[in-house]
């Protein structure tokens, strides 16, 4: 019924379209993949796939072609394409394509071989494929009804023994197969929380209840072991709502190679755009988009990437002709072409110094700045006001406030004076603009006393090797490997070996001092190196020695912290994740969007939406040798940087490709000094000296409803912190009643009275109201607007300019980037 | 078959037309589709809708199964725990030790005992339990995730208010899956932070600042939508945050304007006596607060209450806590009976997930979704009732095994709304609110 319904809509929608393709899938050649087939034993099976040509583009034909076999006796053939053996012998699958034939040769052998049932190969596989060891089952840490089993079978000697030797052996018992509780709870004969996942009879059942009569054998000798899967295609452009087969071949170590295509389990990175199911089988959605199919088989890994593209044309020779200043923009373009989409129109002055200056600086720009720049007449106004702003002592605090957002501990947890040693040491990196790479090197090598060097807190604040592991990784790699420190990563190569051997980095860490004493922890505290110190697998219990992730693992000399070893490991040229997540990170700010989001999540299950530009990003972050100003510098030069927030009629549904500009909400310490700003009150914060701005508040606990209601993070949770950039009622509640912005907007000390007091004529307060807000200058519509409110009878002179800013500042073009 | 011809109803060919042609221009079409999701009724719901207003006490963390009112005193002690079971005022019941308060007046609402999943992580077990829809990919324990609309966000959409209250309230803040989603930021719940049972109690920001006068504010408002020139990408599928801007306005203008609204927040017109009765405590003085926002015709409020994950020293825990926690549900279930409310106001009280048989080595218990307790009243709901049952050992539920599917639908449909209804995403897909969309009979009186 449902899926009638949907049908039905996707009719109405794109009838026309499908007629179209139709017509034209006649001048096609087809190919079959693979072109010949072996079945070995009666348990083979294949699964062919049928690959047309459409305008030169390839598309699958494996459910429109018909399927025969010249000899049935001996394979037979779904109108699916899976070929399946029947007996021993030869026989042609002619695959039919309209005029188009293309004969298969198939051999069928070791049909009645008696072949044992190897544990690993046949029966360990089911466990995933039913999903029975998932984290909500029996993958979970104490297992469910006390049969646990490895999550996403990584650990094959551990599930082997949960079957067969704890419970009495009753789980398989090979006297009475059937009397198994594998079987009798898998085939639901006896109360199963997880259903019916094995009916009697099925093909897997009977596996399995073969495995257990030959003995419920660990493996049989020689087996051959799994070395690798691939998967058939890796790359395909889909039109909207067409399917393609995927094949999943698993390749094994004697050199034979097996169809797993109904034994893996598969998911999609994006399933709004393209979905998969259970079978192989992918569907494009009716969107433009992009997305990665993952085909996970016993801890491997495949994909394909789908590209859904746009039904728009545009020209080749349009985008040759687009502007290019630097090779951001040609990326750009070059991933615009692939969906056919035009970029939006380029920005006037007065938007691109607004969105500069609160990129760069973190406040809107005076009406000084803004006049200066406006009024500007040389060609490169634009670089010499990104050059102006870079170098604003406003440029080290804004982007120490987005560092400390992701490293600085609550101080009722870490003690005061540390957090301000940490919070001072970082906001003197980014004053002196050190580059990122020292600043990551010095910050995971630190040594001495929390109140002498603040970089040591990250020590003090995270005190476990398991506990730096997580942050280090996802901060500096962008890899998320919390997941591995409990079971295998879900959707990565990542296992527990991986956490803990990077985790012994730490394990010789010494602390000197009064620990964390909650809720003051006031003591000084010293960071060193140790004589000794280890980390253990948690399972094998046995000592892991430090190992990088990946790559060749360096050596650690004699009395060498390996804390150094490894920060030269994250920052070294060999370790394109460090330049490419701080790229992202630092791209995804000034864009709106991350070309990996989100933004410090890099796997190959969660595809970067232009790979050669988050790529090219990173090298040239590389190049600059991580001077953060020369980076940004480069991204705010880019044509693409400088392109309007409004669609053109390609574009309206292009939300990560950069075709446009992402509007954003500002950060609540850039919204609050802007407001700052153009009230010409500062505001006063406790434990902070007068007229500090919000982005030089040391720590999240001084208390600010302003900033509480446009969020910041919670201290209290695990950094890296993620702030809400959403808007809700609570914010603009805010900025409407809030009893304070309102004393402010009316103070006797702000621009209202100074203004209202001066010899300024209307138009000229009008002027410098516009400028401080909007950064740019009114239009004859809202001076005239403004000047009337001032000639309006009984009109205060003061009170007319109150009523302006706030209804200004209440408009989105003030709240937002735009 | 019923719901293709229902849906098509009332579109003409011609309608049909502009709905292709809207799609190929990349005009509209999700307006056009919206506008036809609202057009379609919701009539076969209709005679078992008597709920006007749900209140959901959300225990976060996954309250124990065993400890409040699903009881095993013939388990092993290793299951059974710390506590003894009690008697209820309907024979036959047991209730564990702590809940007396309930337990006293078990005769004004239902027991349901077997609702399961399997979803055994909070941020999976919360999204699953709120929304009615597991998560679409594999979640982490401590995530917040949503891929569905929340109930409240779509009653919000479905029973909006008419007297410029918020629809959806969640207090003291937003709970882990309870928003929005594709529905939109206008449907994400007001939350009040703010803590009713201190002393200076007011919504923060909601009144005008002392010293502006209506006239003056009056100005201020026109003043801004003249000033007001910013463009908006109106097509949803841009997801221009601006929109989302224009409705918290409407909103926020409507709130402070509403005497209404601001008279429910008054939570001092009610008598010291009530106020104690409730409890003083944060969550007490939420949960009369909650009470007065229905009456105010507030259909759908959250009460948010973390801290029920108790994987170590459960028994005290609860020996703390329990007592004044569950004669704050008590209170409000009688209060509303009192007032003749309970009739058209739902009280559930429920969290992820019930709790693991065996009492692990802390003296907790760990996350279970084989089985769980919930409570629900009012709204049509029969007194006296436990419905379903777990194993005697609790570690499953094995007699009329439910879903959060099932019981999502059955908030819904009390609350006039078809499970069965199809709303649009910003992106044209489909989505059915609920995938199962069938409501538990025994529900119903």
């Amino acid at each position: 019924m449902k899926s009638l319904l949907y049908q039905c809509l996707v009719c109405l929608l794109l009838c026309s379209a499908v007629s179209a393709r139709a017509a034209e899938t006649s001048q096609q050649t087809v190919s079959v993949h693979p072109e010949q087939v072996q079945l070995s034993g009666k348990r083979a099976r294949q699964q062919l796939l049928v690959t047309g040509l459409n305008n030169k583009q390839s598309i699958d034909r494996t459910r429109d072609v018909q399927y025969q076999s010249d000899q049935p006796a001996v394979v037979q053939v779904t109108s699916a394409g899976v070929i399946e053996p029947v007996s021993n012998g030869t026989a042609t699958v002619t695959v039919t394509d309209g005029a188009v034939k293309i004969k298969v040769p198939v051999v069928v052998k070791d049909f009645d071989k008696q072949t044992l049932i190897d544990f690993e190969r046949d029966v360990h596989p089911l466990f995933s494929r039913f999903s029975c060891n998932g984290g909500s089952c029996h993958g979970k840490q104490r297992g469910q009804g006390g049969f646990q089993l490895s999550m996403f079978a990584f650990d094959p000697e551990f599930d082997y023994g949960a079957l067969t030797k704890e419970s009495r052996g009753r789980r398989a018992s090979p006297l009475a197969p059937d009397q198994s509780l594998v079987l009798l709870k898998g085939a639901g004969k006896i109360p199963h929380g997880g259903g019916k996942k094995l009916p009697e009879g099925s093909k897997y059942y009977n596996i399995m209840e073969q495995w257990i009569a030959e003995g419920a054998t660990r493996s049989v000798a020689e087996a051959p072991k799994l070395v690798k899967i691939s998967a058939e295609p890796t790359e395909r452009i889909m039109q909207p709502k067409t399917k393609q087969q995927m094949v999943v071949t698993a390749f094994y170590s004697d050199g034979s190679t097996r169809d797993v295509t109904d034994l893996a389990e598969y998911m999609s990175s994006e399933s709004v755009y393209v979905s998969v199911d259970e079978h192989g089988l992918v569907t494009a959605g009716s969107l433009m988009g992009e997305a990665s199919i993952m085909a996970r088989y016993m801890g491997n890994f495949a994909s394909l990437n789908v590209t859904v593209p746009s039904d728009n044309s545009v020209t080749d020779d349009y985008y040759a002709k687009l502007p290019r200043n630097n090779f951001i923009d040609e990326l750009v373009w070059d991933k615009l072409k692939k969906y056919s989409l035009k970029p939006s129109e380029p920005v006037d002055d007065a938007t691109y110094l607004r969105r500069v200056a609160i990129d760069l600086i973190g406040r809107t720009p005076t009406a000084e700045e803004a006049r200066a720049f406006l009024q500007d007449p040389s060609p490169n106004k634009r670089e010499r006001m990104v050059d102006y702003f870079l170098e604003q002592p406003e440029f080290g605090d804004h982007w120490a406030n987005k560092w400390a957002d992701l490293l600085r501990p609550n101080p009722y947890r870490a003690g005061i004076k540390t957090v301000m040693s940490f919070d001072n040491w970082i906001r003197r990196s980014f004053h002196e603009n050190k580059p990122l790479d020292e600043f990551t090197y010095d910050l995971l090598t630190a040594q001495g006393g929390t109140w002498h060097n603040g970089a040591v807190t990250l020590f003090r604040d995270r005190r476990e090797p398991e506990e730096l592991t997580t942050v280090v990784s996802q901060l500096f790699l962008g890899i998320r490997l919390s997941c591995a420190q409990c079971h295998h990563h879900p959707s990565e190569v990542w296992g527990q070996d991986d956490f803990y051997s990077f985790a012994a980095y730490f394990a010789k860490l010494g602390r000197k001092g009064r620990g964390i004493s909650a809720p003051i922890s006031g003591s000084e505290e010293m960071i060193f190196t140790a004589n000794s110190g280890s980390v253990r697998h948690p399972l094998t219990n046995e000592v892991l020695p430090p190992r990088p992730l990946f790559g060749e693992v360096p050596e650690i000399k004699e009395n060498q912290d390996p804390r150094e070893v490894l920060a030269s490991w994250i920052i070294s040229p060999q370790n394109h994740f460090f330049a490419e997540v701080n790229a992202n990170r630092v791209w995804a700010d000034l864009m709106g969007r991350g070309i990996v989001e989100p933004i410090d999540d890099f796997r190959e299950s969660n595809p970067p939406s232009n790979a050669p530009l988050i790529k090219a990003l990173g090298q040239h972050f590389r190049e600059q040798k991580f001077d953060l100003k020369q980076y940004i510098k480069t991204i705010v030069g880019s044509y693409v940087y400088s392109l309007s927030a409004l669609p053109n009629e390609t574009n309206v549904g292009d939300t990560r490709n950069y075709s446009r500009h992402y509007r954003q909400r500002l950060r609540a310490e850039v919204l609050l000094d802007s407001v700052s700003e153009l009230v010409g009150v500062p505001d006063s914060f406790a434990a902070m000296p007068d007229n500090s701005t919000a982005k030089q508040i040391w720590t999240h606990r001084v208390s600010s409803d302003f900033l509480d209601s446009f969020g910041r993070p919670d201290p209290n949770q695990d950094p890296p912190c993620e702030r809400t950039t959403d808007t809700t009622v609570v914010q603009v509640l805010h900025m409407m009643n809030s009893r304070d912005l309102y004393a402010r907007i009316q103070s006797g000390k702000g621009n209202s009275a100074q203004w209202a007091k001066s010899e300024m004529t209307p138009d000229q307060i009008v002027e410098e109201i516009y400028l401080t807000a909007y950064a740019r200058y009114p239009s004859i519509e809202e001076k005239r607007l403004g000047r009337s409110l001032f000639e309006k009878e009984g009109a205060n002179r003061q009170q007319v300019i109150e009523d302006l800013m706030w209804a200004l500042l209440n408009t989105p073009e003030y709240l937002f980037k735009n | 078959m019923k719901n293709v011809s229902k849906n098509c109803n009332g579109i003409t060919r011609r309608n049909c037309l502009q709905l292709g042609l809207g799609a190929m221009t990349g005009l509209g079409m999700v307006d056009l589709l919206r506008l036809q999701s609202q057009a379609k009724g919701t009539s076969a719901a209709q005679p078992k809708a008597k709920a006007k207003s749900v209140i959901l006490i959300w225990m976060d963390g996954g309250p124990t199964h065993y400890e409040t009112f699903d009881p095993k005193p013939e388990a092993p002690v290793e299951i059974r725990g710390e506590f003894n079971p009690i008697a209820t005022n309907v024979p036959g019941v047991q209730f564990s030790q702590h809940m007396k308060r309930l337990a006293s007046i078990a005769d004004k609402y239902t027991i349901i005992r077997s609702i399961r999943h399997n979803q055994g992580n909070h941020g999976a077990g919360n999204h699953y339990m709120m929304t009615g829809a597991p998560p679409r990919i594999p979640v982490g324990c401590g995530a917040f995730v949503s891929f569905h609309p929340s109930m409240g966000s779509v009653v919000a959409h479905e029973k909006p208010t008419t007297n410029n209250l918020p629809a959806y309230f969640s207090m003291p803040s937003m709970s882990r899956s309870g928003g929005p989603n594709f529905l939109g930021a206008k449907y994400a719940p007001f939350v009040v932070s703010d803590n009713p049972n201190s002393k200076n109690f007011r919504v923060r920001d909601l009144a005008l600042p002392s010293g502006l006068t209506d006239g003056r504010y009056e100005t201020r408002r026109e003043l801004r939508e003249q000033v007001d020139q910013l463009k908006r990408i109106k097509d949803k599928v841009a997801g221009d945050p601006v929109l989302n801007l224009d409705e918290y306005y409407d909103q926020g203008y409507s709130l402070v304007a509403s005497t209404e609204a601001q008279k429910a927040f008054e939570i001092d017109r009610e008598s010291d006596e009530l106020r104690d009765k409730y409890g003083r405590d944060s969550f007490g003085q939420r949960a009369l607060l909650a009470r007065r926002l229905s009456e105010a015709g507030v259909p759908f409020i959250t009460l948010y209450e973390g801290g029920w994950d108790h994987h170590g020293g459960l028994f005290k825990a609860l020996d703390k806590r329990m007592p004044a926690f569950e004669n704050t549900i008590a209170t409000l279930i009688e209060d509303l009976d009192e007032r003749g409310l309970l009739e058209t106001t739902m009280v559930l009280a429920l969290g992820e997930f019930g709790r693991t048989p065996k009492i692990n080595p802390g003296g907790g218990r760990d996350h279970w979704s084989n089985a769980m307790s919930v409570l629900m009243a009012g709204g049509g709901t029969p007194g006296g009732q436990v419905l379903g049952a777990t194993d005697k050992a609790g570690y499953s539920a094995v007699e009329r095994v439910l879903s959060p599917e099932n019981f999502v639908s059955t908030i819904y449909t009390k609350m006039g709304i078809d499970p069965d209804k199809v709303l649009y995403t910003p992106e044209g897909r489909p989505s059915h609110l609920v995938s199962d969309p069938t409501p538990i009979p025994e529900l119903f009186a």
